[in-house]
């Protein structure tokens, strides 16, 4: 998968749980969910179900433990979907 | 140090789902999963200790200076209004105030009383509460000091010559700081553990 098209399928996952709209319109790899786009550490679990969901992968504990930013999310999915 | 964290129940009603499917496998052990289920009250259950284990997650990072995502690692044991937290060789003590709109967990590396300022918020939206509770901080420990973060977010007061340990929380109306070692008449005290 394509990064852009990653991201456009990461997109609407993340956005329900954003508290900070005008980050999210500049959503990059670097973005960072706490800091950038200040989800709560509660919904963190929640996009990392809807990512399993959506992928139809399982991401285990030392994949949750880098889920802090666009750019890990991305790299755990491709990981995951490559096997 | 000390590490706080508040979690505003209407909020947690509201925006997050603890019975969705897979929920509690991610991020309670076994022993967690069955304090939710032993409770009278599952629901309050889930959000004491999951601020217990936000509260411990504070502290290590202020000891030690990382991030990471791993509530499962943080392992509770809770009695009372008093726990305490695992993770790894890591342990810390626990205590947690509740009312029918909020619960909050503190965590030392000592026991001691709870020493949170809790406030309801007048102002609305993410931002704005946020800078409230800075405002509501500083006003507190008086104007010659700043809030600062290192690299990792973990935040800080400085006035130049000493630096305090501090934790920050909020979540929906309401939030919450504490000052490790500071006394409400004024006088500081730095002890060993001071950074």
């Amino acid at each position: 998968m394509k990064k852009e098209e990653l991201i456009a399928k990461l997109k609407p996952i993340i956005e329900p749980y954003v508290q900070d709209a005008e980050a999210f319109k500049n959503l990059s790899e670097d973005t960072d969910f706490v800091n950038d786009l200040k989800i709560n550490s509660a919904n963190l679990v929640d996009i990392i179900l809807d990512i399993e969901d959506e992928f139809d992968i399982r991401l285990e504990n030392e994949d949750m433990e880098q889920m802090l930013d666009v750019k890990s999310a991305m790299s755990i999915v491709t990981t995951k979907i490559s096997k | 140090m000390v590490g706080n964290d508040l979690v505003d129940l209407n909020e947690a009603l509201r925006t997050s789902n603890w019975q969705r499917d897979r929920f509690l496998n991610k991020i309670f052990t076994l022993t967690e999963q069955q304090y939710i289920k032993d409770g009278n009250d599952p629901f309050r259950m889930v959000w004491r200790l999951w601020s217990m284990k936000e509260a411990a997650y504070k502290l290590y990072t202020q000891i030690y200076p990382c991030r990471f995502y791993h509530p499962l690692g943080f392992e509770c044991e809770a009695t009372n209004h008093s726990g305490a937290v695992k993770f790894n060789n890591f342990q810390c003590y626990i205590e947690t105030t509740e009312t029918p709109n909020y619960i909050l967990s503190e965590a030392r590396l000592n026991r001691q009383n709870l020493g949170s300022t809790i406030i309801k918020f007048g102002s609305t939206g993410q931002k704005q509460r946020s800078s409230e509770l800075k405002q509501r901080l500083l006003s507190c420990v008086g104007d010659s000091y700043q809030l600062t973060k290192n690299k990792m977010g973990v935040p800080m007061l400085t006035n130049g010559e000493k630096l305090l340990s501090v934790s920050l929380t909020h979540h929906g109306s309401y939030g919450a700081f504490v000052i490790d070692h500071w006394f409400r008449n004024g006088n500081v005290s730095i002890g060993n553990e001071a950074v």
